[in-house]
């Protein structure tokens, strides 16, 4: 309404001629008020009024909820929907989202997507992640919480800061949780056991300071021990591997040598088994001949002497390498002759079957 | 429209002034204040909760408080436990006021009533830790030492129109120089159990092994045992039947195994001297 400003204020400069400037502003302003410096002015206001009481139809989305203040006193909560608030000086409605699950983390902080816990994306919080435990020991620990708005009124009007406070309720309650839990166990088997309490903890805590959230999980990313003991943690570790090693080393051992022993005994046992039967049967074999020869023999007793002791004699003396020697009566009967054992130089009588003598 | 423009001077004086009155004159309180009411620099009406009030214009003021429950965060301090032993505590602690118009009156506003605060609090802690042992603080008793802190500084504290909701121990961290010496020990403990199970698995693996070694001896003795037990029965069973069947024959048996003998005895090498009275010789006289 600016462009006939001018053109208004010197009309009607020329129409009362001197009035104090004061009074001539507002006399503008009332007449811009009621429209009668443009024509449709009223119109303008009309749209403007109706356009205000327009300004309070708000649609609460399907996740969320409309809390109502009016005169900045809280009057009411609605559901989804579109909805009516009377306009912004009177009445004014804040939108929470109720349904989304808001997550804390403690001990790290991650970048990137916050829907994943991955090493690679995320940042050591050391002074929040070193706890003692209940042995004075030290461990690292960092852990979500996920959390929902229970009591949007509650959660919108009653507490300060409601993000930290719940980061420092975690923090407090998951110590205290640690606190009383030994390294072994934290390391180990007592997981569950520590979400579990924290959350029951945390949301003692809470509903205490009448937070209005509800506390879903407490879930453990990563307990380790401290980076300084890492090592020594891990040593441990491969001891016990080392021990199972040793045990199924010796296992091998012991599974190699037996089977070898009970088989070398077999193979005794069978050489003793062989030598037995081998020894009667040859005992067997020796006494049949010898009976058989022994009922030919009584039956012809001389004349079987005579041919078994030469036929033996035979054997004997046919064996070229046997050297044989035939001492004269005369020779034998004098002083013992002496014979060379290296067969060099024989007596003058003695008669060496070498030289053909037979 | 002609009345309307020859008062409309005065009516727009009125109307100005009315708006001014009104705006003067009504506040709002949030859902999340208390406010009260000063007239001039007096308190005038106690404490005010959410919606439209009204005042007298001009000559009254309003002043707003938070009427949530406040965090006031301490900076970490260090205390000594009863057992001798420091300790760094950073607690926290949840308050809210609870009479403006005391709080107005002492305290004024909150950075002044936090200052309050940490000192009480802060005062308070070390008197309670001190009365605990360090593992006493961490494990067992941690609940009772917040509990008896936040009923102890809102004794002193409620002269302020102030309530302290909760005081928590957020952490309980060793200084640097006893948190390597508990490094030091785990890392003790560690190398105990480490070794620990080494040896042990060294003494299962002996164990095994020797007892190996024990039923491989065991299982070839008692091998060896049977085969001497066998083997003497062989040779009982022959030497049986030796004597069954040479027995029957003693003179014969003689003169055959001597002649076998003799057979097997006299082989290469061997120089037989033979008399010329020799039986065996008697056709060559």
């Amino acid at each position: 309404m600016n462009w006939d400003w001018d053109k208004l204020s010197e009309q009607r400069q020329r129409n009362t001629g001197s009035k104090p400037p004061g009074v001539d502003e507002i006399n503008s302003t009332i007449k811009k008020f009621r429209g009668s410096g443009l024509p449709g002015g009223k119109y303008i206001i009309i749209g403007i009024v109706v356009l205000w009481f327009l300004s309070g139809i708000y649609i609460v989305e399907p996740d969320e909820v409309g809390v109502v203040t009016r005169f900045g006193k809280y009057v009411s909560t609605t559901n989804p929907g579109p909805h009516y608030h009377l306009p912004v000086p009177i009445e004014s409605v804040m939108k929470p989202q109720v349904t989304r699950i808001r997550r804390v983390e403690v001990g790290f902080r991650s970048f990137g997507s916050s829907r994943s816990f991955t090493q690679g994306q995320s940042r050591n919080v050391p002074e929040e992640s070193l706890m003692l435990t209940g042995d004075e020991n030290i461990v690292d620990v960092q852990f979500i919480v996920q959390y929902q708005i229970k009591d949007p009124v509650e959660y919108l009007f009653k507490v300060t800061n409601q993000n930290k406070t719940l980061q420092d309720a975690a923090e407090a309650a998951m110590r205290e949780v640690i606190g009383k839990t030994k390294i072994e166990l934290a390391l180990t088997t007592g997981k569950l056991q520590i979400q579990t309490e924290t959350r029951a903890l945390l949301q003692k805590i809470v509903d205490s300071y009448e937070l209005g959230v509800n506390v879903l999980a407490v879930q453990l990313q990563n307990v380790h021990p401290p980076a300084e003991v890492v090592d020594a943690f891990k040593d441990v570790a491969s001891a016990r591997e080392d021990k199972s090693r040793y045990i199924n080393e010796a296992e091998a051992y012991r599974n190699d040598i037996l089977p070898k022993a009970r088989g070398q005994a077999a193979v005794i046992l069978n050489k003793a088994e062989a030598y037995k039967e081998t020894k009667v049967r040859v005992a067997e074999g020796e006494a049949k001949r010898f009976m058989a020869v022994y009922r030919e023999y009584s039956k012809a007793k001389d004349i079987t002497v005579k041919r078994l002791y030469l036929e033996t004699m035979e054997n004997i003396l046919s064996d070229p390498d046997v050297t044989k020697v035939i001492l004269s009566e005369s020779a034998s009967k004098r002083a013992l002759p002496f014979l060379s054992l290296d067969g060099g130089s024989f007596p003058q009588n003695a008669i060496n079957s070498k030289k053909g003598v037979k | 429209m002609s009345l309307l423009k020859k008062s409309s001077a005065p009516l727009a004086i009125l109307l100005i002034v009315l708006v001014l009155g009104f705006v003067q004159s009504a506040f709002i309180v949030k859902q999340t204040e208390k406010a009260i009411v000063l007239q001039l620099g007096k308190p005038k009406a106690g404490p005010l909760g959410p919606g439209l009030h009204f005042k007298l214009p001009f000559v009254q003021n309003v002043i707003y408080f938070d009427s949530r429950l406040l965090e006031y965060d301490a900076r970490p301090a260090e205390i000594l436990t009863k057992d001798k032993k420091n300790m760094v505590v950073d607690n926290y602690s949840k308050w809210r006021i609870t009479d403006p118009l005391q709080f107005y009156r002492t305290v004024t506003s909150i950075p002044r009533a936090q200052a309050r605060l940490d000192d009480i609090i802060y005062a308070e802690l070390r008197v309670a830790l001190g009365g605990y042992t360090l593992i006493e603080i961490i494990s067992s008793d941690r609940t009772a030492i917040m509990t008896e802190v936040t009923l102890k500084s809102n004794e002193l504290v409620s002269a302020y129109g102030i309530e302290i909701n909760d005081v928590r121990i957020k952490r309980t961290d060793l200084p640097p120089e006893n948190a390597r010496a508990i490094y030091g020990r785990m890392r003790a403990e560690r190398e105990r159990m480490a070794k620990q199970y080494r040896s042990q698995g060294s003494e299962a693996s002996a164990r095994i092994t020797a007892q190996a070694d024990k039923e491989r001896a065991i299982t070839l003795a008692d091998a060896n045992l049977k085969a001497e037990i066998l083997r003497g029965e062989g040779d009982g069973i022959a030497t049986k039947t030796y004597a069954d069947s040479f027995g029957k024959a003693a003179g014969f048996y003689e003169f055959k195994k001597s002649l076998e003998a003799y057979e097997k005895g006299f082989k290469s090498n061997t120089r037989i001297i033979l008399s010329q009275d020799n039986p065996f010789l008697k056709y060559m006289k």
